[in-house]
């Protein structure tokens, strides 16, 4: 009787591939949904999102596997973005983030529209339209948080700033996305709300 | 807890990140106080729709097919 062959062993190119489609490509739609807010336009997105695969891949060696591939990938985007998309962007941020007084719409809908129903009738379009009017700082810890369901740590990892930062971006960006979406559905007619 | 302290907390509570007694303290405020309560609802409603606007939609297609020919050579 023939005996076959014993199966070819998986080489180390194969294994690396392996891992990172495993760990790594897993998180490609992550990675495309932050590189979109954070560049404002598909092209840029498209091309951050490759750039940083690449740069993943070449050092995947560098990552510990089976820890959090979706935190470290983020960090190279980051830095990408930082380093080499940002600085030609259209507006540079001249906002003072602290200065925005948050406005609570729920005191004004408590009694109109306590349920927020009204956010039922707004597409999606309109809510990325109102993530991407937000600061730039607003904007990635939202979309980490809120978005892509990042714990407070890791976003604080991310973006190096301490947990407290992330709390206070987060309290002031859902109040200010809040207020956009409010104003739309006022002016869509969808609720009245109360005059300005 | 009062309504001004559950209301400091609220955020915190909704993506879970209090200590278990923190958690507990709050969670028993809204038992106890229904205006609270509708206004943990509202924020919860809206970070469940933000959530659920902005995941919609993934890499393209396209994109994928580039990355992978630029790091396999398919």
């Amino acid at each position: 009787m023939p005996i076959s062959p014993p199966a070819p062993s998986p080489g180390p190119v194969d294994e690396k591939r392996a891992s990172f489609e495993r760990e790594a490509l897993v998180h490609l739609d992550t990675l495309y949904r932050v590189a979109r807010r954070l560049t404002g336009n598909a092209t840029d997105a498209d091309d951050l999102v490759q750039e940083t695969m690449l740069k993943a891949y070449r050092a995947w060696d560098q990552y510990e596997k089976g820890t959090n591939a979706k935190g470290w990938l983020l960090t190279i985007l980051r830095h990408a973005f930082i380093n080499e998309y940002r600085r030609r962007m259209r507006h540079p941020e001249t906002v003072d983030v602290n200065a925005i007084e948050p406005f609570a719409v729920f005191e004004d809908l408590q009694d109109e529209d306590p349920q927020g129903s009204f956010f039922d009738r707004i597409v999606d379009d309109e809510v990325l339209r109102a993530i991407d009017q937000l600061p730039e700082q607003f904007r990635e810890t939202v979309v980490l948080s809120d978005v892509e369901g990042m714990s407070y740590e890791d976003v604080a990892r991310i973006l190096q700033v301490p947990v407290g930062t992330v709390k206070s971006r987060l309290f002031r960006a859902r109040r200010m996305l809040q207020s956009k979406l409010y104003s739309y559905a006022v002016s869509m007619g969808y609720i009245k709300g109360s005059p300005a | 807890m009062n309504c001004r302290e559950a209301v400091e907390h609220l955020y915190e509570y909704l993506d879970q990140e209090l200590t278990p007694e923190n958690e507990r303290k709050v969670r028993e405020h809204l038992q106890a106080c229904p205006p609270c309560g509708q206004h943990f609802n509202f924020e919860q409603a809206f970070l469940r729709f933000v959530e659920a606007r902005c995941r919609a939609r993934g890499a393209p297609p396209e994109l994928k097919r580039r990355i992978l020919h630029e790091l396999f050579g398919e």
